[in-house]
């Protein structure tokens, strides 16, 4: 059979190993082509994520913009005076603690492993729990239903010290909860963070 | 359309001309990751968030560079990235049985492996480093010169990553695969 795939191999020079390099190429020529999903996928990921994105340079362009609003705000609005209106984030976190906001929380469930629970007023198919705890793996720990529903839950065993993790609802929209501490942003985007007490 | 063509077009704010290029390099991205890593999830991720970075970072492609080098430089650096958290990462941490009984399947289609496990196998016990070096080389057909600007190391040192490669790997493939299972 042929394989009309065209493929890098090099030509060999005199000190080259070529049967490793045909067994090599064996083994690349035998794997399957990725699949048409599989590119969909990661091209919808990566459209995704760059949206999500800020451009750094527009920062620096606009640093000094932003250093004006921020004296503005201070000498003007004064929101921390009595009665100034709620900031956006303010919303969040009160919404969240009313109703129809995501809550989760965290529990130690036994000695050595913390239980992490969900709440989703607008339901999902399937949720997973991703951390530094399991390489932000969304397939390594998903969360299991609980009977009442809108409610995920999954125990995990953590050693001590501080762990940061945040949800995956349906495999593709990251959430942290807004109730629970945040830390900054070290390239998977926003997330949570758990201490696990060494008692 | 070339690659340059394609990357001024993203770089205009045309996303389909990145679907392109993300379409024409997947394979090639995926058939390497596979072969450094010897998990298809793991390598489905690593392209994923080669392309993302390549994204991101198209501003700063250099045109007398080829994208498929630039590229391959992005990727093999997200292949050492996952190796070394995969290395903290030893073992699946849910003990819930409704977690594990709600896991997805895997993927339809993941399952028809026909490329050479053994090989696969035996590959994943050389160091990372003559594991790459050998699959730029031999599978990718990259100079030693061009690999030497891919990876930062020195042309001596990576022919030395080869040769020893080659060495190890050939002591593996005799081997029995139960050994390289780590039964035997």
């Amino acid at each position: 059979m042929t394989d009309s795939r065209e493929l890098p191999f090099p030509t060999f020079a005199p000190d080259d190993d070529r049967e490793i390099a045909q067994r090599l190429a064996r083994s690349y020529r035998a794997l399957p082509v990725a699949s048409e999903r599989q590119v969909a996928t990661c091209l919808a990921a990566v459209l995704d994520g760059g949206r999500r994105v800020p451009a750094p340079r527009r920062l620096a362009r606009w640093w000094w913009g932003a250093a004006a609003a921020a004296v503005l705000m201070v000498v003007v609005a004064r929101p921390w005076r009595p009665g100034a209106p709620l900031r956006p984030a303010d919303r969040v976190v009160v919404r969240a603690g009313a109703v129809g906001a995501p809550v989760g929380s965290t529990t130690e469930a036994t000695s050595g492993s913390v239980r992490f629970e969900l709440t989703l007023p607008q339901g999902a198919t399937e949720v997973a729990i991703v951390g530094d705890f399991n390489g932000w793996d969304e397939r390594a720990t998903p969360m299991a239903r609980t009977p009442t529903n809108g409610e995920w839950s999954a125990q995990v065993p953590l050693p001590p010290g501080r762990h940061v993790y945040a949800f995956v609802i349906d495999g593709v929209q990251w959430l942290v909860d807004p109730l629970a501490p945040q830390v900054p942003d070290a390239g998977y985007g926003p997330a949570n963070a758990v201490i696990v007490d060494p008692r | 359309m070339t690659d340059a063509e394609l990357v001024a077009r993203t770089r205009a704010g045309e996303p389909d001309a990145f679907g392109t290029l993300v379409a024409q390099y997947y394979d090639a991205c995926w058939r390497f990751a596979y072969h450094m890593l010897g998990e298809r999830t793991d390598a489905e991720d690593v392209v994923q968030d080669t392309f993302l970075r390549a994204y991101l970072a198209i501003g700063r492609y250099d045109e007398r560079d080829q994208f498929r080098g630039w590229l391959f430089r992005i990727l093999t650096n997200q292949c050492r990235n996952a190796q070394t958290s995969r290395g903290r990462r030893t073992r699946r941490f849910v003990q819930d049985d409704l977690a594990i009984a709600a896991a997805p399947a895997p993927p339809p289609g993941l399952g028809t492996s026909v490329e050479d496990v053994v090989l696969v196998k035996a590959l994943a016990q050389l160091d990372p480093l003559q594991r790459e070096a050998l699959l730029l080389k031999y599978a990718e057909g990259l100079e030693y010169a061009e690999m030497s600007a891919m990876t930062g190391a020195g042309e001596s040192a990576l022919k030395m990553r080869v040769k020893r490669g080659s060495e190890r790997l050939r002591a593996l493939l005799r081997q029995s695969p139960d050994a390289l299972d780590g039964r035997a």
